[in-house]
């Protein structure tokens, strides 16, 4: 299996549509600790507004699905989480259009052009404790494993591990940006919200990859 | 908190119904009373957009009308408009001729206005961004990218708004606010704090006897704090910060912006004019235009701030040209 075809990534945005509904609890919690509670709500309501607009699309390529499902985030969701995913499905969407194909040399110029343009726009660093310490792993995981001639499955399984793990050494960071940042030290040890939707991301990925290979 | 309030929260929405009300000269787009437009766009005409939060009046929204602004997002006090609010105002503000983005160097503005440009890109609708960035108080000269925007955006709606009016293409109109931009200096300085409704107390104070020069429009931090001191002393002090920055001749020609922050009386800022107008004439620097009142307020903060914009051939008589606005009004003399 080395590709994701329009039809599997159409199925990709239901699972994140669904995943984010029921994590929205959850994200409320976690972001409870430090910053206004509201991710939980603004990525529930952004997910289910990039997958309504994404199967609106006829005939879409790889690179429509992506740039409509970050138009659609960045409207519905109106915070600044909204605005940084809407922000990183657009440009990674474009950063893929011209390779055409999601295979795990596509993927890689996804996360790549998602990682950048999250850093761009947030005018975030990495280490500073934001969804791009999670974003950055997974677009190098991609790089690394589309060099070693990797297949789909291989790929996406060392991006949602390295994104496990990325998530997990931020812990240990401060926040630096946003209303966490007034939270500084307070932040150490508790697990960041952004990275944890960067994690579910790479998560939910990795599941569409598997159910694209069960089906053969 | 004293203040004339229904309900903190409903504090925007109910300022806009009194503006729309009295203003039939501007509307909102998309059923969305935060989306601020002229009532009359001209057809072919480039479009120049602003935004940013409210709390500032007439900054930002009182600046739309003829020959300057087409439409402006109207954010929370102190908060940035959405990128679909920006996104929605371009889409009505476009006439086929491109829009120019012009607001002060905030981040929260930065992000959702280049939001709203990435989206818009994609329904091939062309945008420009320039930034006013007049605060001299809030970065050093060498990090003057890094600057707030401040009151004298208004010169920069100004002559962008006159050169679009002349039916420039949108690159030109763009390097007219650019120009315009980097030619306008301001200093404030705060005498008292100011409480966004929905917190109920101000988020910082200043004593009764103090001064904080170079406080910026959302309270943010200044250059010094210091003992209050005649009016005539303030003035040296900031206008020499300003002088600083740019190289003036003898002969050169000036627009001046006496700009109150919301509760320093007119007669305050004329007695300060008095003395920008003294030491302006000590350096042999023309007076061409001198406009006093309240352009960009930071709620009931007192203060003022003094901004010059150093004309040049270009830029006088766009500065000079006529404009109509709800909270302007210019007559060519």
């Amino acid at each position: 299996m080395q590709q994701l075809g329009p039809v599997d990534l159409l199925g990709l945005f239901d699972r994140l549509a669904a995943r984010f509904e029921r994590e929205r609890d959850a994200l409320i919690a976690l972001d409870s600790h430090v910053g206004d509670s509201d991710l939980g709500l603004t990525m529930a309501k952004g997910f289910a507004a990039a997958r309504a607009r994404v199967f609106e699309l006829s005939d879409p390529s790889p690179a429509q699905i992506m740039q409509q499902a970050g138009a659609g985030l960045a409207q519905a969701a109106p915070s600044t989480m909204g605005t940084l995913m809407g922000t990183g499905f657009l440009r990674g969407g474009k950063a893929m259009a011209a390779h055409e194909v999601l295979d795990p040399a596509g993927f890689a110029l996804f996360w790549r052009g998602f990682s950048d343009g999250v850093a761009a726009r947030g005018k975030a660093r990495l280490g500073d404790k934001t969804v791009l310490d999670v974003l950055d792993p997974i677009a190098c995981a991609f790089e690394s494993q589309a060099q070693a001639r990797s297949d789909l499955p291989a790929a996406s399984q060392a991006a949602l591990e390295a994104a496990a793990q990325a998530l997990d050494d931020s812990k240990s960071y401060m926040a630096q940006h946003g209303k966490a940042a007034a939270f500084r030290e307070k932040t150490c040890g508790l697990q960041d919200a952004g990275g944890t939707v960067a994690w579910i991301l790479a998560d939910e990925l990795h599941q569409a990859v598997l159910g694209a290979v069960a089906e053969g | 908190m004293k203040k004339f309030l229904n309900r903190p929260e409903d504090f925007v929405d109910e300022m806009l119904q009194g503006i729309y009300r009295a203003h039939p000269q501007v509307t909102y787009a998309d059923n969305d009373p935060r989306c601020f437009v002229t009532a009359h766009p001209v057809p072919g005409k480039v479009g120049i957009v602003s935004g940013g939060g409210s709390g500032h009046l007439p900054t930002f929204l009182g600046f739309v009308g003829e020959n300057m602004l087409d439409g402006c997002g109207v954010g929370g006090v102190f908060q940035s408009p959405s990128a679909e609010q920006i996104a929605t105002v371009t889409r009505y503000v476009d006439q086929g001729a491109g829009v120019l983005y012009l607001y002060g160097n905030y981040t929260g503005d930065v992000m959702n206005f280049d939001m709203a440009a990435e989206l818009l890109e994609l329904e091939d609708i062309q945008t420009r961004t320039v930034l006013g960035n007049d605060d001299v108080a809030s970065a050093p000269p060498q990090e003057a990218h890094k600057r707030r925007g401040v009151a004298g955006l208004f010169f920069t709606y100004k002559a962008a708004g006159a050169a679009a009016a002349a039916m420039k293409p949108l690159s030109e109109v763009a390097r007219i606010a650019e120009k315009t931009s980097a030619r306008t200096k301001t200093m404030g300085v705060a005498l008292s704090a100011c409480t966004v409704p929905e917190l109920g107390k101000p988020g910082f104070s200043i004593g009764a006897d103090e001064m904080e020069i170079g406080m910026g429009i959302h309270g943010e931090p200044g250059i010094i704090r210091q003992k209050l001191a005649p009016a005539d002393a303030v003035v040296d002090d900031m206008l020499s910060r300003i002088l600083a920055e740019a190289d003036y001749a003898p002969g050169d020609q000036v627009a001046v912006l006496m700009n109150g922050l919301g509760a320093t009386p007119l007669e305050e800022l004329y007695i300060l004019f008095r003395r920008v107008a003294y030491i302006l004439d000590l350096n042999g620097v023309i007076i061409r235009h001198a406009w006093l009142g309240e352009f960009a307020t930071a709620m009931e903060m007192a203060g003022f701030s003094v901004s010059l914009l150093h004309l040049d051939e270009e830029l006088a008589p766009l500065i000079a040209a006529q404009a109509n606005t709800p909270f302007f009004q210019y007559l060519p003399q």
